[in-house]
């Protein structure tokens, strides 16, 4: 085959397919969770080609992150994602403490794991909300920001802070759990448990929204797995396998939760598989908080660690409440790290726009994506 | 004549003896706007006399015909200003309604919020007045005119009551829906004339809704003439009166009638053509400013028409079947907005609820679902009157 | 364990013939909105009625004027570089150093009240800090001191150490201004005797170890471990870095 030139190619397409249109669902985007840009190629109501432009947002993390001491670094790594903070300083924690090779201490691993299913839940509820302005119901977004308002105030009551908590140290967590925390936190999971019946009842008992849902953004297995979509999207797609329980850390070993996995890989399942995700995290935070309260007021949870990291790399994973992510660490002895990588599972999921969105309507193309669950922060870093 | 005080000009002669008094009965607005050109228009002439005793410019001023041609200027923006604050008084409701459902409070400026919609309105009127370079100018402007001008007109030709209304006319029902569908018809061309896809994405939608709403609709209007025996909108609401309200029997076209009348007035969950989260604004892109604020207005005039229609074929118009404060007599108006208001409010219970349906899947509702619905409809009020129950 | 959302509303239960299409939104969204007529709906209405936030919320930095002693560790910790430690007069009329934060870079991600060794920087649950102006968002220290600062407002380091652990003594907290020290390296030190002069607790005095080649006596800082606060001054200060601090783990 001879080579083609790249203006001969552009010319026959030109000619091919005259009916389809770019429509470009620029930056500037009632539907668009962040800043970022989806065009589409569609002909008709059909949509035949999609392309996603992301990186309006890049600070320059990594970069900024070579120039301070690692303590510095923890305010940072709670902007990556601002809507669910405190598992990136989580992992941030795990990664330096794999380096310095230290076992913090049994109560902060079980504070930590109360303050990520927290997160968890917040950033669901987040999602949620999403949901319902893209399919036009407003009335879903208020109430998911009423239900999200308690959980910020239980990270208040925990550390000072809503959004950016800046709370898990390395070595273990800022401060012990206080009195208010230990008296709200029961009262409101108990609250939420009920109350998430509601907010479910507006969607799952409306066959508009199903049936807007069903059917729509659908992936197989194996494409789930080739384009490395990780969280609830993949397990929505039939591939059964989540950090928490297969490569446990921080002592989700010891705890007992399910974790729901549905088999179609359409959207509808991908909610399904988010909203049961909320209803274990209620399970996990009882159990954790029970454990935390047998360890008793005198048990460690901060330990002094060493100002300067050991000369190797490192990297540690977690689940993210949208995938998995990931860093990587190469420290070179002072107190300062040499490189730090940060994996961030939306930039992956975005990618897969193009499979995702063929072959679906243009009406399709917000709920499909809503899905996904952006959060500009940590992919563009 | 010697005219020496002002009452020999602001005199207030019963409206019904004025030789070129345009209607048949007694019609309320016309009456209060022949007063108040008497009391104005008397004053002025007293004014002028005063200075130039004797001239004829005052006398011109309130002889009958005169009296007449001004009665009816002002009679224009009475019933205007009546229904346009009737739906800013709905637009008021939407917002404090949809608030409290969502658990916050809606507007809260101004008279519990009232004031907020007016000065909205406001604002947006003052806002510069643009027009994009490469639209087609006439059609951009034209097209506006019509659709706003089209539901201002049906939004005032509804008659509040038997002494409220513009033309008494034999076929005031027809007339009303027929300018009730004129309007997809302009938002696709206007959607075409502002060269862009997203307007044009959003005018085609919006044209195809119309158009496949619209013949359930016809259908359960032409039943509820036949149930009533015309189409004139009085007998329609006497002939209610006499029997039950028309949604007991005709209930299964009660909601279908509702259901179109949302369609139709692009309210959600059917308002795929100015859907917010997919297109940024549909057919509205290119309009900023005033005529953006305009078209507003309008989406709401067509849906408080909507809403006096289901309350004029389903929930008796403006009588009340059991009547002890003597409503019916003195004040009916007030009965008809309320009920207009009514229907509002569940029409905005059905917007929080519910998301926004596809375009495709309103098509096949459209068709599979309400057509059939109303032609059974149909079917359960012609065995009602060969059996000779209505 | 059975997963209760899944079993309730499984993928292929056929939700029309259930509801009705739509009645039970329409249910749910009728009840909350009579609840919300009669009882009252959760919107705070905000000019005429605020949030109560706990003590330890995270708001603007505070201080607690007389209580600084002007050690630098908040400029040091701060990672957005909003601290700078400015000359002001204090009650008796001396010049002294108090730290001068910029709001408008702060983060409040509280390092300063969290790393400050005497609890004079502590949060605030102040957030209504709004200024027309670039300037104004710059408080100096007599502007962060004014309001009502108590002790829930102050925030404690306490870490354990690993030793104490290993020795079976996990209850004791001890914190890096308590235990780490500062080393010297006497083989650098050029008895220039800066560090005793930036020492702000005055924790370094200088002793003498014999004379050296040229008749000059030679000295060497001797750290007062009671009173020394960590703060790293003697250490960044040393121009022969023949200081360094020794972390106790």
């Amino acid at each position: 085959m001879m080579a083609k030139d790249v203006l001969d190619i552009k010319a026959e397409s030109a000619q091919m397919d005259t009916d389809k249109m770019w429509i470009i669902m620029g930056p500037q985007h009632p539907f668009s969770h962040g800043l970022w840009t989806l065009k589409i190629q569609v002909d008709g109501e059909i949509v035949k080609d999609a392309e996603p432009i992301v990186g309006y947002l890049h600070r320059g993390w990594e970069k900024e992150a070579e120039a301070r001491p690692y303590p510095k670094i923890i305010p940072m790594a709670d902007r990556l994602c601002y809507a669910a903070s405190m598992t990136y300083t989580h992992l941030f924690c795990m990664t330096v403490e794999k380096a310095l090779d230290i076992d913090i201490p049994e109560k902060a691993k079980y504070i930590r794991i109360v303050a990520d299913e927290i997160c968890r839940i917040q950033s669901h509820l987040m999602w949620l909300a999403a949901v319902g302005t893209d399919l036009g119901n407003l009335t879903l977004f208020l109430w998911g920001m009423r239900e999200r308002e308690f959980f910020m105030d239980l990270n208040v009551r925990l550390c000072g802070a809503r959004m950016t908590t800046n709370y898990t140290r390395i070595g273990g967590v800022r401060n012990d759990t206080t009195e208010l925390f230990d008296r709200d936190v029961m009262r409101c999971v108990e609250r939420f448990e009920k109350v998430l019946w509601d907010l479910i009842a507006l969607v799952d008992d409306s066959s508009i929204f199903v049936s807007r849902m069903k059917g729509v953004g659908n992936l197989t297995r194996e494409q789930t797995v080739n384009l490395g979509i990780t969280g609830p999207a993949m397990r929505g797609a039939g591939v059964d396998f989540d950090i928490r329980r297969d490569d446990p850390y921080d002592n989700y070993d010891k705890i007992d939760f399910d974790v729901p996995v549905m088999t179609q890989g359409d959207s509808y399942s991908r909610y399904q598989v988010r909203i049961e995700e909320m209803f274990q995290s209620c399970k996990i935070i009882r159990q954790a908080v029970k454990k935390i309260n047998a360890l008793g007021k005198n048990a460690p949870y901060r330990l002094k660690v060493p100002s300067n990291v050991p000369a190797g790399r490192s990297t540690a994973r977690l689940e993210d409440p949208r995938g998995e992510s990931l860093m990587y660490l190469i420290s070179d002895g002072t107190d300062k790290p040499y490189r730090l990588k940060v994996r961030s599972p939306i930039f992956t999921n975005v990618s897969a726009a193009k499979p995702l969105v063929q072959g679906s309507r243009i009406a399709d193309v917000p709920v499909i994506m809503a899905m996904i669950d952006m959060c500009l922060g940590e992919t563009d870093r | 004549m010697v005219y020496s005080s002002i009452l020999n000009w602001v005199q207030f002669p019963d409206v019904m003896s004025n030789m070129y008094y345009p209607f048949n009965v007694y019609n309320l607005p016309y009456d209060i706007s022949y007063k108040l050109w008497e009391l104005l228009g008397g004053t002025i002439a007293w004014l002028i006399n005063l200075l130039v005793p004797g001239n004829p410019v005052s006398t011109w001023l309130v002889c009958d015909e005169v009296v007449n041609m001004f009665a009816l200027i002002i009679f224009m923006i009475v019933i205007f200003l009546v229904v346009f604050i009737g739906t800013l008084i709905s637009l008021w409701e939407e917002r404090k309604v949809l608030g409290r459902l969502m658990d916050r409070r809606g507007t809260m400026i101004g008279m519990k919020g009232f004031l907020q919609c007016v000065a909205d309105g406001f604002k947006t009127f003052m806002k510069e007045n643009t027009m994009p370079k490469k639209v087609d100018k006439m059609t951009y402007m034209w097209t506006l005119a019509l659709v706003i001008g089209t539901s201002v007109l049906i939004a005032c030709m509804i008659p509040l009551s038997q002494r409220w209304f513009v033309v008494d006319y034999n076929t005031g029902l027809l007339i009303i829906m027929a300018l009730f569908a004129l309007a997809p018809f302009f938002i696709l061309v206007s959607g075409w004339g502002q060269n862009n896809k997203y307007s044009l994405i959003g005018g085609m939608r919006a044209a195809e809704l119309m158009i496949s709403y619209e013949v359930p609709m016809l259908i359960m209007i032409a039943t509820t003439a036949l149930m009533a025996g015309s189409f004139n909108i009085g007998d329609i609401v006497n002939a209610q009166f006499d029997s039950t309200w028309y949604f007991i029997p005709q209930i299964v076209g009660f909601i279908t009638f509702f259901f179109c009348a949302t369609a139709e007035s692009e309210r959600p969950p059917f308002d795929i053509a100015e859907a917010e989260t997919e297109l940024v604004e549909g057919w509205q892109t290119e309009y900023a400013g005033m005529k953006w604020g305009l078209i507003m207005l309008a989406d709401y005039f067509r849906g408080y028409v909507a809403c006096a229609m289901v309350t004029i074929m389903y929930l008796g118009g403006w009588l009340l079947p059991w009547d002890p404060l003597q409503i019916n007599t003195y004040l009916p108006e007030i009965t008809f907005l309320i009920k207009t208001w009514f229907v509002f409010f569940m029409m905005i219970i059905l917007r929080g609820a519910i998301a926004r349906v596809r375009p495709d899947q309103i098509l096949n509702i459209g068709w599979k679902v309400f057509m059939p619905l109303s032609v059974i409809n149909l079917a359960i009020v012609l065995m009602l009157k060969i059996g000779g129950v209505y | 364990m059975v997963m209760e959302f899944l079993k309730k509303y499984p993928y292929d239960k056929n939700i029309p013939r259930r509801t009705l299409w739509i009645m039970k939104p329409i249910v749910v969204v009728s009840k909350l909105f009579v609840k919300a007529v009669v009882h009252r709906d959760v919107a705070i209405l905000y000019p005429y009625e605020d949030l109560w936030m706990p003590d330890n919320y995270r708001g603007r930095p505070g201080l607690r004027f007389d209580k600084c002693i002007s050690c630098g560790i908040c400029v040091r910790m701060c990672p957005t570089s909003c601290i700078e430690l400015v000359e002001v007069l204090d009650d008796s009329g001396n010049t002294v150093k108090r730290p001068q934060v910029n709001i408008g870079r702060c983060a409040f991600c509280g390092y300063c009240a969290e790393y400050c060794p005497v609890n004079a920087m502590t949060v605030t649950p102040e957030k209504e800090l709004a200024e027309y102006t670039r300037e104004d968002l710059i408080y100096g220290p007599r502007r962060l001191a004014c309001d009502k600062i108590n002790e829930n407002m102050e925030v404690h380091l306490e870490e354990t150490l690993m030793s104490d652990i290993k020795n079976g003594n996990s209850e004791r907290r001890v914190n890096s201004f308590m235990i780490d020290r500062p080393i010297l390296d006497s083989s650098k030190c050029i008895s220039c005797r800066k560090c005793e002069k930036v020492c702000p607790v005055k924790a370094i005095k200088m002793i003498e170890h014999g004379v050296n080649a040229k008749g000059r006596p030679i000295l060497w800082p001797e750290v007062n471990k009671d009173t020394c606060v960590c703060c790293h001054n003697c250490v960044d200060d040393c121009p022969k870095s023949a200081l360094h601090m020794d972390e106790v783990l």
